[in-house]
């Protein structure tokens, strides 16, 4: 068995993620062939509830759901899958290995490896490995406990990464959450909203996931309950902030020559991009609201996948928090600075809008999937599965992982088109 | 003299202390590259920039405009009585510093406000030190 690690840290901590750049050769190339996820709410509320200590497994335990539903979705059967990534976040790295992994859910791939958690790269990657034929038949799994495991995203707690997850711990400034709420208090100021304006995100998002079967938070909300809910960092409430929920997906990827005559409609990896700035965090991210990283990791995917900014009618930000997904908007130019929130209050974002974002609720509202869950939506919605969410006759979609820091988009076009 | 200014623990070792005890002058002094001469906070081994490993530390002016605010609300550390406000502030000289402010609050705060820096006794578990925040010398309204 093949296990290629990827990630490396730089003399800073950070971690320095490697994979292929944009290249029109590998436009179209691949297919997601297969999706499944866990039961995001059911799951929430058993984390919530538990009692005890979880099982040490919970990472596996969540995988085998998405992926047998994927394989399922696929037609496929295990003995297809000859690689697969695992995308995992547990506890204690020293005890898991791609081999148990593999084990776990009954697998013997030829290639096996872990992959990033957050979905950065790992399409990319696996794409490049099909288009080589390296291998024939991906899976890809994240799996991810992060309520059972009880992750904080802030306080003394935090001791690694950049800088801005521990320096500021003498000032009181931490978490991820403080990050956002910077962004967001200079952009309300910059452009002349008022706090009650960024609710549309939330209350939108939330409309949004009530027209999902998974989605962990279903039930409507207003700008009322928006601004009642507490705040976390002032500016930002509760209801501005991701869920923290345990989940699982999995895609499965085939060469799309190979993709014809499965059960499902392929969805072609069409394009990515990336472009990330390690330096001067906050001068990109609050003051420029890294709208360079947006301008060119955007450009990259568009022109790989041949398609023109007007052609995406679906966008699946990183919203891990309202403003960050605001942010994105702006940036890949699917509005002008300052006129995102405007734009939405004026429905263009809303379902049946001109442009459908986080149909499914996203982060905010669905679960919490470190950007997995973007690229799922993008697939039903491509396949014009999405039921009561659907974007009428959608045939390319932009998805977008964000971090603080770095912007890595990825285009998605409908197989049949 | 003990400070009840209890604050979460510092980042210590290596160029982090020469921060701390230049501090304890109650003056600011930030590493400057002595390639490209960009300033840089907080402090690395290497120029952020152009990655050169001569940096100097050289005293700035303390003064530097609102950038950006935000008020805890939710309590991440037992030393810190929630709510309380933090501050980011453009300096002249170029980097963006994390702090709190100094007789204002953020409710006061508007984009641009030119602010300069002070000293106040704090404490952590590495003992007594001087933590630079940010009073407002001029408001934009």
């Amino acid at each position: 068995m093949n296990v290629a690690p990827r990630a490396r840290m730089n003399r800073n901590d950070e971690v320095i993620v490697t994979f292929p750049d944009a290249d029109r050769e590998l436009s179209n190339r691949v297919s997601i062939v297969g999706v499944g996820n866990s039961d995001f709410a059911f799951d929430y509320e058993t984390a919530r509830s538990r009692k005890a200590e979880p099982v040490h497994n919970m990472a596996d335990q969540l995988a085998l759901t998405s992926f047998e539903r994927a394989l399922a979705d696929s037609g496929l059967t295990r003995r297809d899958i000859d690689a697969v990534g695992f995308s995992y976040f547990v506890k204690d790295y020293s005890a898991f290995t791609p081999e148990l992994a593999s084990d776990a859910l009954g697998l013997r791939p030829r290639h096996a490896e872990m992959t990033m958690p957050i979905m950065m790269g790992v399409v990319p990657q696996a794409v490049a490995m099909l288009a080589r034929k390296d291998v024939d038949t991906f899976a890809l799994i994240y799996s991810a406990p992060m309520r059972s495991i009880r992750r904080a995203f802030g306080g003394d707690t935090e001791s690694y990464g950049p800088p801005s997850y521990y320096y500021y711990h003498p000032w009181g400034w931490s978490s991820q959450g403080a990050h956002w709420a910077l962004k967001a208090q200079r952009y309300l100021s910059q452009y002349g909203y008022a706090e009650r304006d960024l609710g549309v995100v939330a209350t939108t998002l939330r409309d949004n996931a009530g027209r999902s079967d998974f989605a962990i938070m279903q039930d409507p909300i207003t700008i009322e309950d928006y601004l009642s809910s507490r705040y976390v960092v002032k500016p930002l409430h509760l209801l501005d902030m991701c869920l923290v929920s345990d989940a699982s997906v999995c895609l499965i990827l085939k060469r799309t020559e190979e993709s014809a005559g499965l059960r499902t409609i392929p969805v072609r990896v069409s394009g990515w991009g990336r472009a990330e700035t390690h330096k001067e965090m906050f001068k990109h991210m609050v003051v420029k609201a890294l709208r360079e990283e947006y301008q060119e990791a955007g450009r990259q995917a568009l022109d790989m996948a041949g398609l023109d900014i007007a052609e995406i009618r679906h966008f699946e930000g990183y919203d891990a928090a309202s403003i960050h997904l605001i942010n994105q908007i702006e940036g890949y130019g699917f509005a002008a600075p300052g006129e995102a929130l405007s734009m939405w209050a004026d429905g263009h974002m809303k379902y049946g809008g001109g442009l459908g974002v986080s149909t499914s609720g996203g982060m905010m509202s669905e679960a919490y999937t470190q950007g997995w869950g973007q690229v799922l939506e993008a697939v039903r919605q491509l396949r014009h599965e999405a039921g009561a969410r659907q974007v009428l006759d959608l045939a390319a979609s932009m998805t977008s992982l964000s971090t603080p820091d770095g912007a890595y988009p990825l285009v998605f076009t409908r197989g049949d088109a | 003299m003990t400070s009840s200014n209890r604050r979460p623990n510092r980042t210590l070792g290596g160029v982090h202390d020469r921060f701390w005890e230049l501090c304890q002058r109650q003056r600011l002094f930030l590493q400057r590259c002595s390639s490209c001469a960009q300033f840089q906070w907080p402090p690395e081994e290497a120029c952020e920039k152009c990655g050169h490993d001569r940096l100097e530390w050289t005293e700035v002016s303390g003064r530097g405009t609102l950038a950006s605010w935000c008020t805890f609300v939710q309590k991440y550390y037992d030393a810190l009585e929630v709510p309380y406000d933090t501050v980011l502030v453009a300096l002249e000289e170029g980097p963006l510093f994390i702090s709190n402010p100094a007789g204002f609050t953020n409710d006061e705060a508007r984009l641009g406000d030119v602010v300069e820096v002070e000293f106040v006794a704090a404490s952590d578990d590495a003992g007594e030190f001087f933590l630079p925040v940010f009073a407002r010398v001029a408001s934009q309204t």
